[in-house]
C-alpha cells in the first residue's frame, strides 16, 4: 500500500480516532495510567490535549497513534478496529492504520535515523514502498512545508532542536498522514523555534490534516479547535478552543486551574505573579550588554552573608574565550563578577555559551584564554587537588540532571556526593535528609530513582547536588521541560538557598525565572559568537553543552562525518564513486598493503596512495592532521620493533643492544606500510557519508541474506549506531562531568572506590542508552518500518565509468605488487 | 527478558514472523553505538607497553549478552568494531575476536544459569577464553602487523601479553558485575 493511496482514499467515515472505555497500565504498577477514556476525534479537527505530568497524555497519544495497545477497551483508528476486548490487538489492522498516522515525539533527536536530512525524510516513504519518483516528490514537498528545503543535504543530528523537530515533522509529512499526533513537540525548544512549529501546525491544519497536539503550554493549547483535559487517566474536560481565532481570549477554565494551583510562582513564562516580590527591578525585556556585569552598581537585597564578601567576588571571570572548534568561539573576551550570596541569571539564545560557562565555573574544563577564578582558585592553573577541593564548594546541576541518577535508591544516590567527601555516616545521613526535605521528596527516599516520574527524578538529582552543601551553585536550565508543580519546587529551592547565602548562577530560558535573580546577564550580545541556529536546547543538553564539532573528539568517525555532511555537494571523484565499489576496493588495498616487503612495492604503494588523495582532492596536510596520532604511535612501536630483530648485519651496538640493518628495514617497512593503510582508510572515511557506508555495507553483506542472515536489519543497526555516536558521546561526557562535580573520581582512590565511581558513570550511560533505544523504536514504528522486505530506495547506487576506472587501476596495482615481489 | 519476544503488554504485534522488532533493532543499534563510543576511550594499562591499550567497550558486549543472549553479544562485538576496520584493520580483527571470545561464552553460561553465580562463572569462563584467544590472535597477527616473526612474539607472552590481558579482563569483569544488576533492573522496568 502506498501512502498516496491511503491519503487520497475517499473517506466515508468522518471519524479519525474512536476510543471506548480504554484502560492502560504498566505491568508492575497497580494504578491505571488511563482509566476508562472515551474520546472521538473527527477528521479536520485540531485537538489539544492538556493535563499535568503523569495524567496519561503520552500514553493516550501512543494509543491513538497505533504504537501501543491498551489493556482493555475498543480502539478504532482511521476506520479500522485495531483493538477490542474479544480479539485483542490486530497486528495487520494496526499496521495499516499506522500508514495513515504520523507521530512526532518530545525528544527531537531520537527521531532522526540518518545523517543526511533528505535521506532521513525519505525513510518513511521508503518503508511504505513508494516508487522512487513519488519519494522524491514527497520528500521535496515535506521539506518545503517545514521550510527546510535549503538544508536537504545537511546533517540533522548536528542541527538545532527546532530544526530537528521540523525534520521530524517533515519525516511524517512525507508519508502523507491523514492524522498527525504530536507529543509535546516544543517542550525542549526555545521561543523562536516554538513559534515556527506552531505556525507549521496551523498551516497543516488549514490544509486539512487532522492534528492532535499534546502540550503543557496554555498558549499552545489555545490554538486548537478543541481542548481536552486529562487528569489521572480520565478526561476531565472537553471544550471548544479558539482554533486560532482570537488568541487574546481569557484562558479556558480547564487550564486555569492547573496553573493557579501552584504557590506564588508565575505559572507561565512572561506572566509575572504579583505575589512574588521582585528582588531586583530589572525588566524582563531588558537585555543587558554582557560587559556591564561588573559595573552593575545595584546592590543585591539586604543579606547578612554577602556584605563582607562583596569586595572580592566569589566568581571572577576576565577576558574569557572558549571555542570547541577553531574559528567558532562560543565565548570571547567575556567578563563577569558574581559576589557572594548573589543570584545571577544567565540568559541568551542557545549556542551563546551559557552551558560552556557553567562547566568552566565548575572547573570541569579549562579556559583557552582569559581567567576564571572561583572561590579564589584560578581554574586554568589549578592543580588536580585544588580542582578537586574546589568542586566540593561548587555544586553543578547539569541540564537534565535526572540523567545522572544511578543508585538503587534515591537515598543512596543523594548520599553519593557526601560520601565522596569522606564524611562520617551520621553526617552523610544528616545531609541526605536535609536535601530530601528541602526538595520535598523525603517520602521517596527508599524508592528506586528509575521508578519516579520525570519531575521527581529531577528533584532527586538536584537533591544529590544540594547534599554536598555547595557555597556556589550553578544550575543549567533546572526547570526545562518540567511541569508547573515541579518547576515551582525548584524555584522555591533557589529562594531558600539564596536566603541561606549560597551564591547561585542560574542559566535559564524561562522569563518567569528572572524574578529569582538579583541580576541578569545576557550572553547573546557581542563577543562574536555567531551561530547559525538558535534553539539547540536538546543538542546542547545531549552533547554536554558542547558545540557539535568538538575538536577533541575528531577521531570518532561519527564526529568526523558529521562535519563532513555539512560541506554540501562535493564534486571530487572519490565522493562520487559507487559506495560499494569504493568500500570493496579500499578494503582490498588496505589489506594488500601488508604484503608489501620490498622497496619497489613500497614505491608502487606510495604512487597509489598519492593518486587516491589527489582524486579525493583532500589537502595532504589536512589528511596528515587527522591521522598524525596514529603515525606517531606507529613510529614508536616501529622503533621498539627494531630492537627485537637480531638477524642481519649489525649497524650499531650500544651496550647489550645491537641494531641490525634488518632491524632498521623492519622498522621502516612497518611504519611506511601502516601509514599507507591508515591514509587509505582516512581518505575513504573523509569521502564517504555514513549513509553511503551503510548502503555499501548492506550490499556487501547481501549474499548472506540467502542463508538467513538479517542483512538488511544488520545494516540498519549499523547505520543507526553511527548516527547515535555523537549523542552518546556527549551524554557520557555530561554524566562524567556531573559525577566528577559530586566528587566522583575514577583516577585516584582504592580500586573499589574507583570501580564504584566508574559504576556511577556507566549505569546512567546505560540508562540513557536504553532510553534512546525506547524512543528510537517508537520512532521506527511511527515511520512504519516493517523490515526490509517491502522497502524501496530513495537513492540509487549505480556503477559508472569512474568506478570501472578505479577497479582497473586497483587491478593493475595489485598485479604490479605481485610482479614486483619477484624483483630484487 | 528478551527482545525477540515483544513485550507481552501493549504490543501492537508483529504481523509477520521472522523479522526483527523495531525494539530489537533499536536496542542493538544503541548498544553498538555505545561500544563504538567506548572503544575510542582507550589508554595503556601496562607502563611502557604503548601498543596494547585498554578500552571499556567489552563491557557493553558482556552486558548485551547477559541481557539479550548470545546473538546480541555477537552482533555488538562485530558491529562495534567495524568502524575500526578503516583505521586499524588488524587491530579491529583482533578486537572482534577477543570481544566474541569474552562475551559469547559468558552469555551462553548465563543463559543456562541466570543467577549472580551464573554471571560470575560466565565472566570467568569468558575471560579465560578471551585471554587464550588474545594471545593466539597476537601470534597470528603479529607477522602482518609488526613484520615480526612468531619467534619474536613468543618471548613477549609471559611478561607482556598475559598480564595485560589478565588486567583487562579483570577490569571488564568487575565493572560488568557491579553494573549488571542495576542495568537489568532498568531492562525489566521497560518491559
Amino acid at each position: 500500500m502506498t501512502a498516496a493511496m491511503t491519503a487520497s482514499a475517499p473517506d466515508s467515515d468522518p471519524v479519525a480516532v474512536r476510543l471506548r472505555d480504554v484502560r492502560f497500565r504498566y505491568h508492575d504498577v497497580a494504578s491505571w495510567v488511563l482509566d476508562g477514556v472515551d474520546l472521538t476525534i473527527r477528521h479536520g479537527e485540531y485537538v489539544c490535549i492538556v493535563g499535568p505530568n503523569g495524567s496519561g497524555k503520552s500514553t493516550l497519544a501512543l494509543i491513538m497513534a497505533g504504537l501501543a495497545a491498551p489493556d482493555s477497551g475498543t480502539v478504532t483508528l482511521l476506520g479500522s478496529r485495531v483493538f477490542d476486548d474479544e480479539r485483542g490487538a490486530d497486528p495487520d489492522a494496526y499496521r495499516a492504520a499506522r500508514h495513515g498516522i504520523g507521530m512526532v515525539f518530545q525528544n527531537p533527536e531520537d527521531q532522526i535515523v540518518t545523517t543526511v536530512l533528505a535521506d532521513d525524510v525519505a525513510f518513511g516513504p521508503e518503508n511504505l514502498g513508494m516508487a522512487r519518483p513519488d519519494i522524491v516528490r514527497h520528500v521535496d514537498a515535506a521539506l518545503d512545508a517545514v521550510d527546510m528545503a535549503d538544508h536537504a543535504t545537511d546533517d540533522p543530528t548536528s542541527m538545532s532542536g527546532g530544526q530537528q523537530q521540523r525534520t521530524a515533522i517533515a519525516g511524517m509529512l512525507a508519508m502523507n498522514p491523514r492524522l498527525l499526533i504530536l507529543d509535546e513537540p516544543t517542550a525542549m525548544l526555545d521561543e523562536a523555534a516554538r513559534a515556527d512549529i506552531m505556525r507549521i501546525l496551523d498551516e497543516l491544519h488549514a490544509r486539512g490534516t487532522t492534528i492532535v497536539h499534546i502540550t503543557h503550554s496554555p498558549d499552545e493549547a489555545r490554538r486548537g479547535t478543541r481542548i481536552v483535559e486529562l487528569n489521572r487517566g480520565r478526561i476531565r474536560a472537553d471544550e471548544a478552543g479558539d482554533g486560532g481565532a482570537d488568541r487574546r481570549r481569557p484562558f479556558p477554565a480547564v487550564l486555569g486551574e492547573d496553573a493557579a494551583g501552584v504557590e506564588g510562582t508565575p505559572a507561565f513564562p512572561g506572566v509575572r505573579d504579583p505575589s512574588t516580590p521582585l528582588r531586583s527591578a530589572q525588566d524582563d525585556g531588558e537585555q543587558r550588554p554582557m560587559h556591564s556585569a561588573q559595573d552593575d552598581g545595584r546592590q543585591p537585597p539586604a543579606h547578612s552573608v554577602q556584605d563582607g564578601g562583596s569586595q572580592s567576588p566569589v566568581i571572577a571571570i576576565r577576558g574569557l574565550s572558549f571555542a570547541y572548534s577553531p574559528g567558532r568561539p562560543v565565548l570571547s573576551g567575556f567578563d563577569l563578577d558574581v559576589r557572594a550570596g548573589e543570584t545571577v541569571a544567565l540568559i541568551g539564545r542557545n549556542g551563546a555559551g551559557k552551558s560552556t560557562l557553567a562547566r568552566l565555573i565548575c572547573a570541569l574544563g579549562r579556559p583557552q584564554a582569559g581567567s576564571v577564578t572561583v572561590c579564589g582558585v584560578d581554574v586554568a592553573h589549578a592543580s588536580k587537588r585544588e580542582r578537586k577541593a574546589l568542586r566540593r564548594r561548587v555544586g553543578y546541576v547539569m541540564q537534565h540532571p535526572e540523567r545522572q541518577l544511578f543508585a538503587d535508591t534515591v537515598r543512596e544516590d543523594v548520599a553519593y556526593g557526601p560520601r565522596n567527601q569522606e564524611l562520617d555516616e551520621d553526617e552523610v545521613n544528616r545531609r541526605v535528609d536535609e536535601a530530601l526535605e528541602l526538595l520535598g521528596i523525603a517520602h521517596l527516599a527508599d524508592r528506586s530513582p528509575f521508578d519516579l516520574s520525570g519531575g521527581q527524578q529531577r528533584l532527586a538529582a538536584i537533591a544529590g547536588v544540594i547534599a554536598c552543601r555547595p557555597d556556589v551553585l550553578v544550575m543549567d536550565e533546572p526547570t526545562a521541560s518540567l511541569d508547573v508543580a515541579a518547576a515551582a519546587r525548584i524555584r522555591g529551592l533557589v529562594r531558600t538557598l539564596h536566603d541561606r547565602g549560597v551564591t547561585i548562577v542560574l542559566i535559564t530560558h524561562a522569563r518567569g525565572e528572572l524574578t529569582l535573580a538579583d541580576r541578569v546577564v545576557d550572553l547573546s550580545h557581542g563577543s562574536g559568537m555567531a551561530r547559525t541556529d538558535a534553539g539547540a536546547s536538546i543538542a546542547d543538553a545531549s552533547r554536554g553543552s558542547a558545540s557539535p564539532a568538538d575538536a577533541s573528539h575528531a577521531d570518532v568517525p561519527g564526529a568526523r562525518s558529521r562535519g563532513d555532511a555539512k560541506s554540501v555537494h562535493r564534486t571530487d571523484a572519490m565522493s562520487r564513486m559507487d559506495p560499494r565499489v569504493k568500500m570493496t576496493l579500499t578494503l582490498l588495498l588496505m589489506f594488500s598493503a601488508f604484503a608489501i616487503g620490498s622497496v619497489w612495492q613500497l614505491l608502487a604503494g606510495a604512487v597509489l596512495v598519492t593518486a587516491a588523495i589527489a582524486a579525493a582532492r583532500i589537502s595532504p596536510l589536512r589528511l596528515l592532521g587527522t591521522v598524525h596520532p596514529f603515525l606517531a604511535l606507529f613510529a614508536v612501536t616501529g622503533a621498539v620493533n627494531m630492537f627485537f630483530v637480531r638477524t642481519g648485519t649489525p649497524v650499531w651496538t650500544i651496550g647489550p643492544v645491537t641494531i641490525t640493518d634488518d632491524g632498521l628495514w623492519t622498522m621502516a617497512i612497518y611504519i611506511l606500510r601502516f601509514a599507507m593503510v591508515i591514509l587509505l582508510g582516512a581518505v575513504f572515511l573523509e569521502r564517504t557519508t555514513p549513509t553511503q557506508m551503510t548502503d555499501a555495507f548492506e550490499a556487501l553483506l547481501s549474499p548472506l541474506a540467502r542463508v538467513g542472515v538479517h542483512t538488511h536489519e544488520l545494516s540498519l543497526v549499523m547505520s543507526l549506531a553511527l548516527r547515535f555516536i555523537p549523542t552518546l558521546t556527549g551524554e557520557a561526557r555530561a554524566i562524567a562531568d556531573a559525577q566528577a562535580a559530586r566528587g566522583g573520581d575514577i583516577e585516584t582512590g582504592s580500586l573499589m572506590q574507583r570501580a564504584r565511581a566508574m559504576g556511577a558513570i556507566v549505569v546512567p550511560v546505560f540508562a540513557g542508552t536504553l532510553r534512546h533505544a525506547d524512543n528510537l523504536s517508537r520512532a521506527l514504528d511511527a515511520r512504519c518500518y516493517e523490515g526490509g522486505a517491502g522497502r524501496t530506495h530513495y537513492r540509487v547506487m549505480a556503477v559508472g565509468a569512474r568506478d570501472v576506472a578505479a577497479m582497473l587501476v586497483t587491478a593493475c596495482y595489485l598485479a604490479a605488487l605481485v610482479a614486483l615481489a619477484f624483483v630484487r | 527478558m528478551s527482545v525477540s519476544s515483544p513485550t507481552a503488554n501493549h504490543s501492537t504485534g508483529v504481523s509477520d514472523s521472522g523479522r526483527w522488532s523495531t525494539k530489537r533493532i533499536a536496542v542493538y543499534a544503541l548498544f553498538v553505538a555505545l561500544t563504538i563510543v567506548l572503544s575510542f576511550v582507550e589508554f595503556p594499562i601496562l607502563p611502557g607497553v604503548q601498543w596494547l591499550k585498554y578500552d571499556p567497550s567489552g563491557i557493553v558486549a558482556l552486558v548485551a549478552g547477559f541481557a539479550y543472549g548470545p546473538a546480541a553479544a555477537a552482533i555488538v562485538s562485530v558491529l562495534g568494531f567495524v568502524p575500526h576496520v578503516f583505521t586499524d584493520p588488524w587491530g579491529a580483527a583482533m578486537a572482534i575476536l577477543v570481544s566474541l571470545a569474552l562475551s559469547l561464552p559468558a552469555a551462553l553460561v548465563y543463559k543456562r544459569n541466570r543467577t549472580r553465580k551464573g554471571a560470575v562463572i560466565g565472566i570467568v569462563v569468558g575471560a579465560v577464553v578471551a585471554i587464550v584467544a588474545a594471545i593466539g590472535g597476537n601470534l597470528i597477527v603479529s607477522p602482518f602487523y609488526f613484520n615480526m616473526p612468531v619467534s619474536a612474539v613468543l618471548p613477549m607472552i609471559v611478561p607482556i601479553l598475559l598480564p595485560f590481558n589478565i588486567i583487562k579482563m579483570a577490569i571488564h569483569g568487575v565493572i560488568t558485575f557491579l553494573v549488571y544488576k542495576p542495568v537489568s533492573n532498568l531492562l525489566d522496568k521497560r518491559a
